[in-house]
């Protein structure tokens, strides 16, 4: 047949008159991709790292403002004002398995998984590189893919284990139990620990804290075992993160809402602020709902909450606006998520204050309340900085009571409140005060449609009630 | 290897065929002339009847011609104008003729793939369409002219938009991801169709087709099944439309002058409430969610002081103008047609205006009678000053559409609120009427359409044609949205400082092309048509685009002047197809046709083991009016029975997608890479194969000529991104599964009801098409169109079902007893729950079609034009914001509201309102809709003054005429219009009414000059 295109021509010369003038064969049937990369080239040799490695957190950034979504909107803190139905639905307690935001998070976490898999599978054969910077790269993709598969099993529960890049695999793959897949998070988390520096760059606050570092892992650690109730390794790894002092606590709350890489972050999935990498105007970003669109605005519940003594200067999380009040809308916003302009568009996943509470409620759980290695002192110190009065407790109740009040005030819209209140049995309670259409079926998120539409393994296993 | 071996065979016996005859010879001369205007027409055929002996006129109509002694029967055809037999005695040497332009339909001259034909041959199926039945239509493009005026032709509007986009479909959908529009070739060059700019408005693109002059045009054909489109090969199962512009005549000089003024308003107006009904509604909502209305600011008699008419405050009566000079004229050697129009459409909406500036030079020389050059130029330049709409809250209609009645537009000084305002309405409404004035969306576009080629002859019966061309498109986005609309001041990403844009793209297509026809009479009424040929086409797509904000003032409204330029980008990509292709044509007498076609096309967008296809048709035809046993039927014309049977395909999807590839994300403004896109190296073209058969018939002198035709088209190997499951890391893998059938009736009637001095004639066109998706990969469901409320999507693809399926719950009602929406429970568990969801309807008509009649007497003519569809869902997506059961009080409800239920026992189909209650306004065949029409599509009345008059004043002929369109329409459909499309150009997802601008309604006046 025609295997070679010159010849073809060469002898339809009466035909073609003018066609060796006008364009090669080539040129016309093979041009050359301008903006892809084909599969194969992906990582080859040493100057493949880097964008294989950038790639990978921006799979991480991707699912980082629907986290938030499900530790914050499916909770008490929110209502809907906007015109997006998936909101409506997270607002109104009315979560179904079509929600896009629900699709979004999931896709989100696989699509990290896929990137971390594509390391560990292909880290070997790269050329030119040597064992510690696989080692390295390995590494972050395992802290990345662990902390994929937390969030997943803590917003689903039962999750499909995916281990491979390969497609037919995971076309058709049932869920695995929650505590198999924890157990997958644990070995990725402790693998990570090891070979992850401790600083990326000496000189460089904005390096360091953009890519998973040794306290990364402790954070993320720390919360692991919080969430599984170990108490002990709870408080033992949140020891040695604050022991460590790469971290200290910001003088004023008020940087915490409006700086960047400030001192207190440990991991803050990071977008650009003078190009065009910005989260802008998608669905799922969040300045866009909250201050843009304000699709979504803080509860009034939430905001009596934020102004009393005791919250101090985390007041500042939210602002009020007379002239957005009207009809439903209490005219509050909420401000942790700036602009590319104001800087602050970052998402924050570890933060030294969020180890603190960790460290109290272990403490506490443990019986240790007051004095030296304390809960009380831990949650003082958050106290101090919000200018807000001391908290007292002396008993182990009042002091987790206290302590649940202490992450509203400083953790709200960092996608905690959801898992937290499930952590700690108290969910049932607080949502059914909070909204009349909750039910104990939104203890969990639903697998998207799509899913069980697509993978036939997973049909017949949605989450109850949805 | 193979293929090529066989051409340059069949070359070979074509010059042997090609030996010349030699007898004891005498030589007959003559002239040929045109009756009409007696101008000298070369290239006539002269051929001796029954014998292999011919030739042709020369450049000045002369000819000599060598026949054998004795009496003989010579034949002059010329297509177009009626053939001659004159008998010739032993002692003629001279014989000049007269020849008369034809006058039935049968002998004109259809245009078909890379030659031309007569109607009396065709054995495809090929619909025509002179200028003259679209001459007095208020129409922006050629391709609106189309609809209701063909059998087979689907051609719905999107919106109202002037300059928008045109949806036509030839003999149903196609295909799901790929594009479903036919393919469009002016003068021989493929063109671009569909939007070229880069900016969403919402739904409504601009459409690179409203930019050719319909008025250039002398006649669209409309290449319908595989006979005709096979020639095509990987771009026709879309179905081609041929353009032919005008090109100038051998005879005196014409000019013409056109002159067309008229005013365009909508067709009608959604019926919305007023400020009290709405704050009685919306105070009853609050309550029953548990809100306190008076807190909310809803108090009657106070909130609803103003009463703000939204449409009306952005609806203007809009002017159309054209005006056209055209000359066309010629010699024997040199033709040339030359035009300059200029037609300016203002918008119902305020600030929307289209301006065309078209120029077009098309010429024809010939050197002598064996080389001949042809070139032809068409330039227009367009202004398009649009605006925002449809899925855009700061959309103008879309806007209106929604807004509380109880804001204002205007401030106690009359001026515009804007964002920041004390008594602006804040997301997510916006004052629209700011949105209309105070942007700036203007796009400039280019479209140059050229192409030269030169016509040789190599031999006797043997020409070459070899053309190169070009189709250039480009278009100029300037936008700017001031300090004082919904993006430039109110979105915080933005900044509240402004907000510029500016894009250019462009897409380029350079063909080449070269025929070669052969043609040879032999025997005894046999004729033969060889066609062989090669094209390449080379496409680009470049485009770049910047935007800026944080603007000193809204003075400053160029990005020079913006505070941050912090996004930008640029693309190149192109694409190729180098094919060959072969036409053989054979008949016998006029009475037996048999014909076969092959296209063999390499395109880049597949990978090398599926990079070339073969698309082959076979077809036949029988004209049984010439057989003896019918003859002595004195009624009928002509009958004649065609079939075709072949395979074209579609190759119509992106670049690369045959590439596993990862394209470049960010990370804090670095770039990395990230899995983009599974690789398929099997990817292929559709294939559709297609079988028709069809009967043309004319009766009682031509008075009554039907044509029908029926058809059965399967197309596999589908295109598309198969959806799979995100455990994969990606959300879909390109892949050809699936099929997808087409099998309709189309029945085309034209009869002349009165011939005398009152001429009354009728053309009546219907089309049946049932479209079918029979396979899908995996049995799998598509879900496509917009996010449902509860039930994931509007629009489904799935096996046993047409392309452009409804998807929703099935609403039953309202229960009487509470209020709430009652859905059917599907799958019996005892919720409701996206698994409840299903086929709800389809927007594919079972029917449509036109209906024109043309009454004529004394030189005043009137046409009227039905245009029709029968039984087509509409979805009535605006109602799930207009009559949304109180799931928000952000928008004005329609009137349908007041039938909601309001207490036990109240029997209605409008749910009960409570604020924040999302279930009620489930997405739900509550919101499907009959999109039956019949609409009064044009009436013109003309008046051709008579020709003593006019000469009198050095005219040649003068006419005046009114013209209206969209007059009047019979629906059911509740929205205003249920034509609309807001998907522009989808075709999963057609027929959805979402604040979709409906059409306009044109009056307009003109006059033509000839001189």
């Amino acid at each position: 047949m025609f295997s070679n295109c010159l010849n073809k021509i060469g002898k339809a010369c009466l035909l073609a008159v003018m066609l060796g003038s006008v364009h090669g064969c080539r040129e016309i049937l093979e041009p050359p991709p301008v903006d892809l990369l084909v599969d194969e080239l992906v990582l080859t040799g040493p100057a493949d790292i880097e964008p294989v490695r950038l790639g990978l957190y921006n799979a991480l950034r991707s699912f980082g403002s629907t986290t938030i979504m499900a530790g914050d909107f499916t909770a008490d803190y929110i209502q809907h004002n906007g015109t997006f139905t998936d909101y409506n639905e997270l607002g109104n307690k009315n979560l179904t398995a079509a929600n896009g935001a629900v699709a979004a998070l999931w896709g989100g976490i696989y699509g990290a998984v896929y990137i971390a898999n594509f390391i560990e599978e292909n880290i070997g054969q790269v050329s030119k590189v040597t064992q510690d910077e696989k080692d390295v790269l390995l590494a972050e993709a395992r802290f990345c893919r662990g902390y994929a598969y937390f969030i997943a099993a803590y917003t689903f529960g039962d999750v499909p284990l995916v281990t491979t890049t390969d497609v037919q695999t995971n076309r058709n793959i049932p869920r695995t139990s929650k505590e198999d897949i924890l157990a997958f998070v644990l070995e990725d988390y402790e693998a990570a620990l090891a070979d992850l520096p401790d600083l990326w760059d000496a000189n460089s606050r904005e390096v360091n804290k953009q890519f998973a570092t040794r306290n990364a892992v402790r954070a993320a650690l720390a919360r692991y075992y919080l969430y599984g109730k170990d108490w002990i390794n709870a408080e033992k790894y949140a020891t040695e993160l604050i022991n460590t002092g790469r971290q200290s606590l910001d003088s004023s709350y008020v940087t915490v809402i409006t700086t960047e890489f400030d001192s207190e972050t440990i991991f803050e999935v990071a977008y650009g602020n003078t190009s065009g990498d910005d989260p802008g105007t998608s669905s799922t970003g969040l300045n866009n709902l909250l201050v843009g669109r304000r699709e979504v605005i803080p509860s009034n519940n939430f905001v009596l909450q934020l102004l009393t003594n005791n919250a101090g200067t985390r007041t500042a999380t939210i602002r009020f606006n007379s002239s957005n009040q009207q009809g439903n809308d209490n005219g509050w916003t909420v401000t942790k998520y700036g602009t590319p302009d104001q800087s602050n568009n970052n998402i924050t996943l570890f933060r030294l204050a969020e180890t603190y509470l960790i460290r109290a409620e272990a403490r506490a759980q443990q019986g240790k309340i007051t004095g030296t290695g304390g809960a009380l002192a831990d949650v003082n110190v958050l106290r101090i900085r919000a200018k807000a009065p001391l908290a007292n407790f002396s008993t182990q109740a009042n002091a987790l009571t206290v302590i649940e009040q202490e992450r509203l005030y400083e953790l709200a819209f960092e996608g905690h409140r959801w898992f937290d209140l499930r952590r700690t049995e108290r969910v049932q309670a607080v949502m059914s005060a909070f909204s009349p259409n909750w039910s104990s079926k939104f203890e969990l998120w639903p697998v998207p449609q799509g899913e069980i539409q697509r993978n036939p393994a997973l049909q017949g296993s949605q989450n109850p009630g949805y | 290897m193979t293929k090529y071996g066989a051409l340059a065979g069949l070359l070979l016996i074509i010059l042997g065929l090609n030996a010349p005859v030699r007898a004891q010879n005498r030589n007959i001369t003559g002239s040929i002339t045109l009756a009409k205007d007696g101008s000298a027409l070369p290239g006539v055929s002269v051929l001796v009847k029954g014998t292999a002996i011919g030739t042709i006129t020369n450049l000045e109509g002369q000819y000599t011609i060598a026949v054998p002694g004795g009496t003989h029967v010579l034949v002059y055809s010329f297509i177009g104008l009626e053939t001659q037999e004159i008998t010739v005695g032993g002692g003629r040497s001279v014989v000049n003729v007269l020849m008369e332009e034809s006058q039935t339909e049968l002998a004109q001259v259809v245009v078909t793939g890379y030659h031309q034909l007569q109607r009396r041959d065709v054995i495809g199926s090929i619909t025509s369409l002179k200028s003259d039945k679209f001459k007095d239509l208020p129409v922006t493009g050629f391709d609106q002219a189309l609809q209701g005026q063909a059998a087979g032709v689907q051609v719905s509007q999107s919106s109202g938009t002037p300059g928008g986009g045109i949806a036509i479909r030839i003999r149903g959908n196609t295909s799901i991801s790929a594009s479903n529009r036919p393919l469009f070739i002016v003068d021989g060059t493929p063109v671009f169709d569909g939007r070229v700019s880069g900016r969403d408005f919402g739904g409504q693109n601009d459409n690179s087709l409203a930019v050719v002059n319909p008025n250039d045009i002398e006649s669209v054909e409309v290449l319908k099944d595989a006979s005709a489109k096979a020639i095509y090969g990987s771009r026709g199962a879309n179905g081609v439309v041929i353009i032919t512009t005008k090109r100038g005549k051998n005879n005196k000089t014409t000019i013409t002058a056109d002159v067309q003024r008229g005013i365009v308003e909508l067709i009608g107006k959604p019926k919305l409430m007023n400020s009290t009904e709405l704050v009685e509604l919306q105070r009853e909502a609050a309550l029953a969610g548990g809100s306190n209305p008076d807190m909310m600011g809803l108090i009657a008699g106070v909130t609803d002081l103003v009463d703000t008419d939204w449409i009306s405050e952005v609806l203007r009566r809009g002017i159309l103008q054209q005006y056209q000079v055209a000359a066309a004229g010629g010699n024997e050697k040199t033709r040339f047609y030359l035009s300059g129009n200029v037609r300016d459409e203002e918008g119902v909406q305020l600030n929307n205006r289209f301006t065309r500036y078209t120029g077009s030079l098309n010429l024809d020389h010939a050197a002598n009678t064996k080389l001949k050059f042809g070139a032809n130029i068409n330039v227009s330049m367009t202004q398009n000053d649009r605006v925002k709409g449809d899925n855009f809250l700061d959309g103008v209609y879309s806007g209106a559409i929604k807004s509380l009645p109880y804001y204002s537009p205007y401030d106690e000084q009359g001026r515009l609120y804007v964002p920041n305002d004390p008594n602006y309405a804040e997301f997510p409404n916006f004052n629209p009427v700011g949105q209309a004035l105070l942007p700036r969306f203007r796009t400039y576009g280019l479209k140059m359409i050229a192409g030269a080629n030169v016509d040789i002859e190599l031999a006797r019966d043997i020409k070459l044609r070899t053309k190169v061309s070009m189709d250039y498109n480009n278009s100029e986005e300037d936008q700017y949205e001031p300090s004082t609309t919904a993006i430039g001041g109110y979105l915080a990403s933005v900044g509240g400082k402004g907000y510029g844009v500016y894009l250019t793209s462009t897409l380029y297509t350079l063909v080449n092309s070269n025929v070669l026809t052969y043609y040879k009479a032999f025997g005894e009424g046999h004729q033969l048509n060889l066609l062989l040929g090669n094209e390449i086409i080379h496409s680009q797509e470049r485009s770049s685009d910047v935007s800026g904000r944080l603007f000193p003032s809204d003075q400053f409204t160029y990005i020079s002047s913006a505070g941050v330029v912090d996004a930008g980008g640029s693309f190149y990509s192109q694409s190729g197809l180098m094919s060959y292709f072969g036409e053989a044509k054979y008949d016998f007498n006029e009475k037996y046709y048999l014909s076969g076609t092959a296209r063999f096309d390499g395109s880049s967008r597949f990978g090398r083991s599926r990079r070339y296809g073969f698309f082959p048709s076979v077809s036949a035809g029988w004209r049984l009016s010439q057989e003896p046993f019918l003859e002595s039927l004195a009624f009928l014309d002509d009958l004649k029975l065609r079939g075709s049977y072949g395979f074209t395909g579609n190759e119509r999807i992106g670049n690369f997608q045959y590439l596993g590839t990862w394209a470049s994300v960010t990370y804090n403004g670095n770039t990395g890479v990230s899995p983009n896109r599974l690789p398929n190296n099997q990817l292929q073209w559709e294939r559709t194969r297609e079988a028709n058969l069809g009967v043309d018939a004319a009766f009682w002198d031509g008075r009554v000529k039907v044509t029908a035709d029926v058809y059965h088209n399967l197309t596999d190997n589908l295109l598309f991104a198969e959806p799979i499951p995100l455990t994969t890391g990606y959300s879909s893998i390109q892949g050809n599964i699936g099929q997808v059938a087409n099998k309709g009736i189309e029945l085309s009637i034209a009869t002349e009801n009165l011939t005398g001095d009152l001429k009354w004639t009728t053309d009546l066109n219907v089309t049946h098409n049932q479209n079918l998706v029979r396979l899908l990969a995996n049995g799998d469901t598509l879900y496509r169109g917009y996010t449902a409320d509860g039930v994931g999507s509007t629009n489904a693809v799935l096996e046993g079902q047409p392309l452009g399926t409804f998807w929703g719950l099935q609403f039953l009602g309202v229960d009487p007893a509470t209020g709430d929406a009652l859905y059917e429970d599907l799958n019996g568990d005892g919720k409701i729950s996206p698994d409840d969801g299903q086929v709800i309807g389809n927007a594919q008509p079972k029917l449509y079609g036109g209906l024109t009649n043309r009454f004529s007497w004394n030189g005043i003519d009137l046409s009227v034009f039905f245009h029709f569809m029968y039984g087509n869902k509409v979805l009535n997506l605006t109602n799930a914001t207009l009559l949304n059961a109180g799931t928000d009080l952000e928008n004005n409800q329609s009137k349908a509201a007041l039938r909601r239920w309001r207490q036990e026992g109240d029997v209605t189909d409008v749910p009960r309102y409570e604020l924040g209650n999302t279930y009620n306004n489930y997405h739900s065949s509550r919101f499907l809709e009959d999109g039956s029409f019949l609409r009064l599509k044009n009436v013109a009345l003309g008046y051709t003054l008579p020709e003593a008059w006019v000469r009198k004043v050095g005219l040649q002929r003068a006419r005046i005429f009114v013209s209206g369109n969209n007059i009047w329409t019979l629906k059911r459909y509740s929205g205003v219009d249920p034509e609309v499309s807001t998907l522009d150009g989808s075709t999963v997802s057609q027929g959805i009414d979402f604040f979709t601008l409906p059409q306009v309604k044109t009056i307009q006046g003109g006059f033509t000059l000839s001189f």
